[in-house]
This record gives C-alpha cells, structure tokens and sequence, in this order.
C-alpha cells in the first residue's frame, strides 16, 4: 500500500493500467487465486474488490476471463430493504468483502470491467440498477445508501467518479446528474488526492476535457506538496489520471 | 446518578422479551449455562477503575492542562511509552459535531509528551470516507497536528497482520489489525461523545471500529454490522485493548448519531483507565442508563469494571455534569441492513 510494504493487488492493478507495466501484469497473474479473483485478505474475511481492476489490467487471455467469471458470480448476497435504510431489494451489485451487502464503489468498478470486457453480461444491467438505486438526491453517490432514517446522505466525489466511469453510455440521465454533482465535488473535496484523481479520470472519460484539465492541475500542485501521503492507491489513480491508461474506458 | 447496572434484571430482560431482536444474543449464552465467549487467561477478573470528569467547555482556550490534569488524575503510566492516539474522525461535515475536535486532539500529543510519552502518533482510519488526505485537511486534523509536530497514520491504509482473537462474541475468529497499532505500547481511545443509531451511544469503546482498516473490510466496514455491531464491539475490543480513553464531551452528539445529529454543549472532558468504566460515566452523562446498553453490560463482565460502585471518581461529582442527550430515531429498534 506504501512503498516499501509488501504488493497488493489493488495499487498493482492501477500501476499495470496506468503505466502499461508488464511487471505488474506479472505479478497480478501471479497472484491469481484458484477462483480467479485477486484479493490479499483471506479467513474469515474475503476481501476480492480488487479483481474488477485486476480484469482490466489483464492481457485478454484464460487468466482475464477467469477474473471476469469470479466477478459474475460473486454478487452481494443481503439486499433486504428495512424501514431505516429504504432500497430495492431487487437491484443486487457488488460488496467489499463476500457475504455483505452492495456498495457503489466495488459495483461501479464491476460495472467498468464487465461493461469494456464482457458487453454481454447480464451483470451490467443488475449493476445500472443498484446504482439507480442508489443515486443521491439531485445526483451523484455516497458510499453507498441514499437514505438511513429519514436522513438523506450527501454524494462524495470519488464514489461518484467511480460510478460514473463504469456507467459511461449506459443511462444518459443518471450520468448527466452525476457529472453536474461531480463538478461541484471535486472542487470541493480538491484537498484530496484520491477524490481529485478519480474525478479526472472520470471527467476524461465523458470527454469534459477542460474540467478534466483543471482538476489534473490541482492533482499535480497536491502531488508535489504531499505525494497523496505515499498511499498507493491515490498514487496509482494520480497516475491513471496523467497516462492514456482510461482511455478505453471512454469508449 | 445513575443507578448501579443489574446484570441479572438485564439478562432477564433480554431472555423474557423483544430486547433479544435488538442486542442479539450477548448474556443470553452465559444465562444459559454456556461456556463463556472469551479466554479466560487473557481477560483478568475487572478491578476497581478510576475515571475523571473535568469540566472544559471550549475548543479555543488552551487544553493541554486540562488534558494533563486528567491524565494525572487516572493515574496515567506515559513514561517512555510508544503511544498510539485513535481519535473518532469519520467523515468531513462542516458545522456538526462528528469528529474529535482537532484542537482536543492536537492538545493531548502536547499533554501526553508532557506527561512523559516517547512518542505519539495519531491514527484513525475513517469508515465512510476512502479519501482520508481530504478528511484529514478539511476537518483541521493535519494543520493542528502539523502545529504540533505529530504525525497521522491512515489505519486504512496502513501494513496489517491477522490476529486471533480472545472473545467469541462473533464468528469472525480473528482480525486483520494495522501494525501501527499492534506496535504501540499503549492505545488511547479518544471518541466523541455521541449517540449511535444501532448502537445507542458510541464511546471509546464503539470507536475501536475505526482501528481496522477499511482495504480489508471496506468502506464502509459492513461485515461487521453483518457480523452482528455489539459482538464486534466486543472481540475488537478484546482484541486492541485499548489501555486509556478520553472522552471529547466539550460539545457532543444528540439524536441521529454518529453522523446526522445535533451538536450538544455537554461542557465535560472524560479521562479513565479502563475504557468500559469510563463508557459507562459518560454514558451516564449524557442521561444514558449504561444498564440498557447491552455491550457495556457484557463488556463489564470480563473486559472492563462497569459497576458503578467499582468507578473510583477522580475528577469533578458526574452527577453535576449530566446533560441528557436526545437519543437516535427508533433506539435499540433499527438493524443495519445495508
């Protein structure tokens, strides 16, 4: 996670994509599991997230359709909806660790690798609805719950960025109030590397170039003063953010 | 004052009625004559305990005193210590009550060096937030640490190892804890004072939460609202022991806790040696009977002194300072589901 601790696949995954490194190609199939996902957390916790952004940081070949299998069938299995947190219980995404229930991050990230690498999958469509579900008032996400006891919970930019990355030409009007919160966010949130980062990439992706542009701007002022605190993951989206890496995510 | 916590009226309780939905299945094991769900060598019989209520009804007067005092006043053992300082910093809101105050935070590394430690690192790894460098910096946090020269370890982020835990309050069996923390020769639980909609309060206790770190179990850290909040209360704190907590009650949290409440002047600073004890008087303060918080009651049974009558007051008389907070929407009723 920071330099000079042992490899995680998550960072990894940003490096390969972000600096198109045969190194960490290698080191992630590597450290495929036999179930085809990628994870370093293991017992009584999984924590496998990381294999959406291993999938995309794979050479197509038996070891990406291995991590994009584990993807389809390693859905949130608890989706009740409750009088203090209202939700369709029907819509099923993604969660950060196997058992638990659906978050936007780990299904947006779902949603990206299943939208460029498997088009077909039914997936896709059982994520747009968590995240419809999901959607904050007026547009963007929260980590994931729009409501809990009556308290309406605000959107945070780098949940939404990562929404709005898988979501990309796949429900123009969720994407439209998303990308109109994500405006506002960033600049907002503009002392964080991670949320700064995420927003360019994601604003690359919808082709907003010239906000794009400034938030790179703020990124590279907050890498220089800071170094995103040695924290691999802003780094490796920082990275993203100044490489071509996102550039098939546009599509 | 509130009264003296009856555990067998409470298992009662539970065992008798719809108090079993809400708390799940803490006491219940031990009324039925079960083994009890922690390694006895590792948790010593509770003694008596001391805790310290001392007024402080600012964040911009100089704290570092009072902190000192209440250090002094429990008894604190700083000299030479490795001190890890795990303030409650979940997410950024201007204007509410939901973080540790950074002033509070900052003045304590001042007190506790003054007090003989080390070194002090803070540490915290937020739940709801993945981006803790804009946490960090918009809260305050990082200009008053950098005021005091302290540094700030991201417990999320942060190298981690598996450690087989002590208790069985849930199935989790062991937990993936930050290195920073594993490392520390002392651990200083320093929460907000605040209600907690599926916890009911959320004290130094409830805030060991934000010791694990989120790239494991996520963001939030739903498997453990899965594994069931009041077991996981228990075996992570058994499992980080914290040695000391101080509680920030200069301003608190009433109703919809720990995020969307209302700012409380409850005007107190809490200080004790033993975490369960020192939950249980500020519970008390904030009108709370520690008696209907079921992880307190389990947790005073081998983790912490939670008798009353056990809780030596080495500040100011709690009694004089109970402000009663207003308590979260459908307290004790709402399960997290999502």
């Amino acid at each position: 996670m920071h330099a000079g601790t042992p490899s995680e696949a998550e960072p990894t995954a940003l490096a390969a994509l972000a600096l198109d490194d045969p190194g960490a190609r290698v080191w992630l199939i590597g450290e495929q599991r036999d179930d085809g996902g990628f994870g370093l957390f293991s017992g009584s916790v999984v924590n496998d997230a990381a294999t959406s952004l291993a999938a995309l940081a794979l050479p197509p070949g038996p070891q990406q359709e291995r991590a994009l299998d584990r993807l389809e069938t390693s859905r949130a299995e608890f989706h009740r909806s409750t009088t203090a947190i209202p939700i369709d219980p029907d819509a099923v995404g993604w969660s950060w660790t196997t058992g638990t229930a659906s978050w936007t991050e780990p299904t947006a990230r779902a949603l990206l690798a299943l939208r460029l690498l498997r088009p077909e999958s039914s997936g896709i469509a059982d994520a747009v609805a968590l995240l419809r579900d999901r959607e904050a008032l007026g547009g963007g996400w929260n980590y994931g719950n729009r409501v809990v006891l009556d308290e309406v919970l605000p959107p945070f930019a780098q949940t939404t960025a990562v929404a709005l990355m898988g979501l990309r030409g796949l429900d123009p009007g969720l994407e439209r109030r998303g990308l109109r919160r994500l405006h506002t966010l960033w600049r907002e949130e503009s002392a964080g590397g991670l949320s700064v980062a995420a927003a360019a990439v994601a604003l690359r992706v919808h082709g907003e170039n010239d906000a794009a542009a400034e938030a790179e701007g703020v990124l590279e002022e907050l890498v220089a003063e800071s170094g995103l605190r040695g924290d691999g993951v802003a780094l490796g989206w920082a990275a993203l953010a100044a490489s071509v890496g996102w550039e098939a995510w546009a599509a | 004052m509130t009264p003296p916590i009856d555990r067998r009226a409470f298992l009662r309780g539970l065992a008798a009625g719809g108090a079993v939905a809400a708390t799940g299945t803490l006491g219940v094991r031990a009324l039925l004559g079960e083994p009890e769900p922690w390694d006895g060598g590792a948790f010593p019989t509770p003694g008596s305990a001391r805790v310290a209520v001392l007024p402080a009804s600012r964040y911009d007067r100089p704290l570092e005193s009072t902190v000192l005092d209440g250090l002094v006043a429990i008894g604190a053992n700083l000299a030479g210590k490795s001190v890890l300082l795990k303030p409650n910093l979940v997410e950024y809101d201007p204007g509410t009550a939901i973080n540790t105050d950074p002033r509070l935070v900052a003045a304590t590394v001042v007190a506790l060096r003054r007090a003989g430690a080390a070194s002090v690192v803070v540490g915290e790894g937020p739940g709801h937030r993945r981006d803790v460098q804009d946490v960090i910096t918009r809260s305050g946090l990082l200009d008053a640490l950098d005021e005091v020269n302290a540094p700030f370890v991201d417990l999320n982020a942060d190298a981690v190892r598996r450690v087989p835990l002590r208790s069985r309050y849930t199935v989790l069996g062991e937990l993936w804890l930050p290195e920073t923390m594993l490392g520390a020769e002392v651990v200083i639980s320093m929460p907000k004072m605040k209600t907690h909609h599926w916890a009911g309060v959320t004290l130094s206790l409830k805030n060991l939460f934000g010791c694990l770190p989120g790239r494991v179990y996520g963001w939030p850290k739903n498997v453990l609202h899965w594994a069931g909040i009041e077991g996981c209360i228990l075996d992570i704190a058994g499992a980080v022991r914290p040695r000391y907590a101080i509680v920030d009650g200069i301003v608190g949290m009433e109703g919809n806790g720990p995020i969307s409440g209302e700012p409380v002047r409850a005007g107190v600073l809490v200080f004790g040696d033993d975490p369960v004890a020192t939950d249980v008087v500020a519970a008390s303060l904030m009108g709370v009977d520690p008696g209907s918080v079921a992880y307190l009651v389990e947790a005073g049974r081998y983790l912490g002194q939670a008798e009353r009558e056990r809780i030596i007051d080495a500040g100011e008389d709690p009694a004089a300072f109970v402000r009663r907070f207003a308590p979260p929407p459908g307290a004790g009723a709402a399960t997290a589901s999502a």
